[in-house]
């Protein structure tokens, strides 16, 4: 078996990288002065998936928006006891999520990780579905939909997402719609399952009181060699230019939500860590708490600290994005573009670079501190080809120039969209 | 864990680790929730905003970014009738900063005089400072509306607590907040500063630095009489009190206050708590086996015990049409828990669920604080695994008991409005 160690000097970090005989990628951090640990089990398998075939077959699969996350649902059941049922018996605090392109299943525990990290491995390499359980899931999952219908800050990101994008998947709703998921059934789940939830597609990573040989043992015991299934997915060709400028949903809310996004052209499906760093960096200089942008909308009355920005991306989709709230959005997009185009002309200055770097590093440090945050960066990270530490490493690594580059090139007028909830 | 009084009115939680790579530190004030509460909010999240020493949001925002990006975040809670208004730090370890220099006690120091040394002349705070800060926690109460959950929990313990201070927004109100004026808001944080109870609560390698520096700001300001805080405590209803509201949602919330038969924060606390759990605080939870997975009825159905005022919510977001079948769903299973109609099993589940939780808190920064913030209001602190070892003893009989203790107080629905075809 494969061990590799990562280490970080700055951090005095280190995990390992196994490639386990069953084909699954195995991360594991041991921090023998935390009480607990965190697992995460996890698929790169999300909304965005919504047409594959598997390599030899001749038609592509169309399936139904919201599937990946019914069958998050669907998982934990099985012929007699259910997961959650079975993680009664351990303590721990077990639980699921899909997003756009990932499905992970998770636990922390103080106590029996043995038999929880048994559990976790165990249900999610086994499935079973029949059509009276399907049936039931649509009720609840049908109330998550709505609930999430009533959500003004859930809404106006998804009206923002169609707004930019005209075929991408991601702007089809993570759990789908009332109507896409009565279509859902126990063969169409096992499709996706068997295409999806193969080993050389997913990884696990366990962080906290645990040893390697711990986490071997257990996936020794549990998994089976798995050979890799291989699979095609028909990518969407999608327009340099947003679908619309501007999107407007009424909703009775007191304050305004407002979303604004440039859709980037990207030619590769994830962004690198320094990609990331840089456009961190490149919208804290334009709209965060230090530039003369954030202070003069809070001074004028348009804006309140709901307001912010994030590099929002994902498998297949890019876009930096403000949000908040206010009384005029459309003032305040105003004022963002003026404060793009004056960097675009003049450049970033040498303070407002240092001070951006040093905030961003410092809050990129508070992701260090929990099990549960390591874990997931752990998982993300190597989904997206990259390792833990690259991100915070790139802080020390990018120029002046690397900032004022992005802020050129990724901030076009013509591929931005304002959504307004009012 | 550490508890000990540093000096008049001034008690200090702490826990020193370098297990984190940043620290958390942060100055609460004990105020009595009243009419008050709209101004001591304000005056909260103003002095996070700026000091005599960066008197812009500017300047304090471009210093606390040279601290490798620390935080001074304003945090407004209510437990119990008592109002808890707490400033909290968060900084970089030392050890990990890219040059070696120290930033921690910088920040320290600049978060006792965010505290104690405000931007104010003798009339008062800046004006123009008072007048944004009063638009944006207007926007915040503003806010708290748009969201239902939050918004249907709040009508809810509004009604419910109708007379006690406990029904009273911890924001305040916003008619009041407009009427506010900069003279009012300085009187107002001498009487804070002067005469409530603080509580300082560090989690950090820096604990010591962080108690040398903070001790001799209280020393200044030596506090004379402290105000009184004491919460009403109602054990029983009489009869259930049933609220319906009309609003254009998708999905109706049914949110219900219950009166736990509690006196004292600490009263019969973990038959409670765990009673509370088997009914409706985990996936083994009567309501989350019964309500969700069999009737398939919503998405979240919860119940939380609120010790610091002794009252038990339950939150669910269900149609409009089966609301009344959810409310009787509900009302059947606390009769079950009355009955003992739960098995051993659910029981050992509970606890072995809550002491696991219990047990972890000391692996985030963040845990801890909420920790020491919950136990400001408790007569003596326990730290979780004390806590942990008094579920473990709970007996079925305990449980049953607990049960048979709580009435039904208030039920809040805010249902659908048909839309006008």
């Amino acid at each position: 078996m494969e061990k590799k160690t990562i280490r970080n000097e700055l951090l005095n970090e280190e995990y390992y990288e196994i490639n386990h005989k069953s084909g699954l990628k195995i991360f594991i951090m041991e921090k023998p002065d935390y009480t607990g640990s965190f697992a995460m089990f996890g698929t790169k398998y999300g909304s965005v998936d919504t047409c594959f075939r598997l390599k030899g077959e001749k038609e592509y699969t169309k399936v139904p928006e919201g599937i990946a996350h019914f069958l998050e649902h669907k998982l934990f059941e099985s012929e007699d006891l259910d997961a959650f049922q079975r993680f009664e018996k351990t303590g721990a605090n077990a639980n699921a999520f899909t997003s756009f392109d990932k499905t992970c299943y998770i636990f922390q525990c103080s106590d029996n990780l043995n038999e929880s990290l048994e559990i976790l491995l165990d249900f999610v390499k086994h499935p079973y579905f029949t059509e009276a359980t399907v049936q039931k899931e649509q009720g609840i999952i049908g109330q998550e939909i709505k609930m999430y219908q009533d959500s003004p800050d859930w809404q106006v990101l998804f009206n923002l997402l169609r707004g930019l994008y005209v075929n991408n998947p991601v702007r089809i709703d993570i759990a789908g719609t009332v109507e896409s998921i009565a279509q859902i059934n126990a063969d169409l789940l096992y499709s996706c399952y068997n295409t999806f939830y193969n080993l050389s597609n997913m990884a696990l990573a366990v962080v906290g009181n645990v040893t390697v040989n711990q986490v071997l043992a257990i996936a020794d015991k549990v998994l089976t060699a798995e050979d890799p299934v291989e699979f095609e997915q028909i990518i969407p060709d999608e327009p340099e230019k947003a679908a619309n400028d501007y999107i407007e949903e009424t909703m009775t809310v007191d304050i305004p939500k407002f979303a604004l996004g440039f859709k980037e052209t990207i030619k590769t499906p994830v962004r690198s860590a320094k990609e990331i760093v840089c456009m961190n960096i490149a919208l804290d200089i334009i709209a965060g708490k230090t530039s003369p942008l954030y202070n003069s909308l809070i001074a004028n009355g348009l804006i309140n600290p709901t307001f912010g920005s994030e590099y929002f991306i994902g498998r297949g989709f890019a876009s930096p994005m403000f949000s908040g709230e206010s009384k005029q959005p459309e003032k305040v997009k105003d004022a963002i573009l003026k404060s793009i185009g004056f960097f675009k002309q003049n450049g970033v200055s040498d303070d407002d670079f240092s001070v951006s770097r040093k905030r961003l590093y410092g809050l990129a440090l508070r992701s260090f501190n929990d099990v549960e945050d390591i874990a997931g960066n752990i998982v993300d990270s190597y989904f997206n080809g990259s390792d833990l530490f690259e991100e915070i490493e790139s802080y020390k690594a990018v120029t002046k120039e690397d900032i004022e580059e992005t802020i050129r090139t990724h901030f076009d007028a013509d591929k931005m969209c304002l959504s307004v909830i009012k | 864990m550490k508890n000990e009084k540093i000096c008049k009115g001034v008690n200090l939680f702490s826990h020193k680790t370098d297990k984190f790579k940043t620290a958390v530190i942060s100055l609460t004030v004990s105020a009595p929730l009243d009419s008050n509460a709209g101004m001591n909010a304000l005056i909260i999240r103003l002095l996070a905003r700026t000091n005599k020493k960066y008197p812009t949001m500017l300047e304090m925002n471009r210093y606390l970014a040279s601290l490798y990006g620390a935080s001074i975040s304003p945090i407004i809670k209510k437990s119990g009738d008592i109002q808890l208004l707490t400033l909290c730090l968060n900084v970089i370890d030392d050890r990990f900063t890219l040059d070696g220099e120290s930033v921690s006690k910088a920040g320290i120091e600049l978060l006792c005089s965010c505290l104690f040394e405000p931007d104010v002349t003798l009339s008062g705070f800046d004006e123009e400072n008072v007048e944004r800060e009063k638009r944006l926690l207007i926007e915040k109460i503003e806010s708290d509306r748009d969201d239902k959950r939050v918004y249907s929990l709040n009508q809810m313990l509004h009604n419910m607590c109708d007379g006690e201070a406990y029904g009273l927004n911890e924001y305040g109100e916003i008619d009041e907040i407009k009427k506010i004026t900069p003279k009012q808001l300085f009187e107002q944080w001498k009487t804070l500063i002067l005469t409530c109870p603080v509580t300082v609560s560090i989690v950090g390698s820096s604990a010591d630095t962080a108690k040398s520096v903070i001790k001799p700001y209280f020393e200044r300001f030596e506090k004379q009489e402290l105000c009184e805080l004491r919460t009403e405590f109602i054990t029983h209803a009489d009869e259930v009190r049933t609220v319906v509201e009309k609003q254009p949602v998708k999905q109706g919330k049914l949110v219900i206050g219950l009166r736990a038969g509690m006196t004292y924060d600490m009263d019969n606390f973990a038959a409670i708590r765990l009673m509370t759990a088997i009914f409706g605080g985990g996936t083994f939870s009567k309501l989350f086996s019964n309500v969700r997975e069999k009737m398939s009825l919503c998405y979240y159905c919860t119940a939380r015990l609120v010790s610091s005022k002794g009252i038990i919510t339950i939150e669910s977001g269900v149609e409009t049409e089966n609301m009344e079948k959810a409310l009787s769903a509900i009302r059947n299973e606390l009769e079950d828990m009355r009955k003992g109609n739960f098995s051993d099993e659910v029981i050992e589940s509970a606890k072995l669920s809550l002491c696991d939780s219990l047990n972890s808190v000391g692996d985030s920064n963040s845990s801890i604080l909420s920790w020491f913030l919950s136990s400001i209001t408790n007569g003596e602190f326990k730290t979780p695994q004390e806590i942990a070892g008094m579920i473990k003893n709970v007996s079925r009989e305990e449980i049953i008991l607990a049960a048979n203790m709580v009435t039904e107080d208030t039920v809040f629905m805010l249902e659908s409005e048909k839309e006008v075809e």
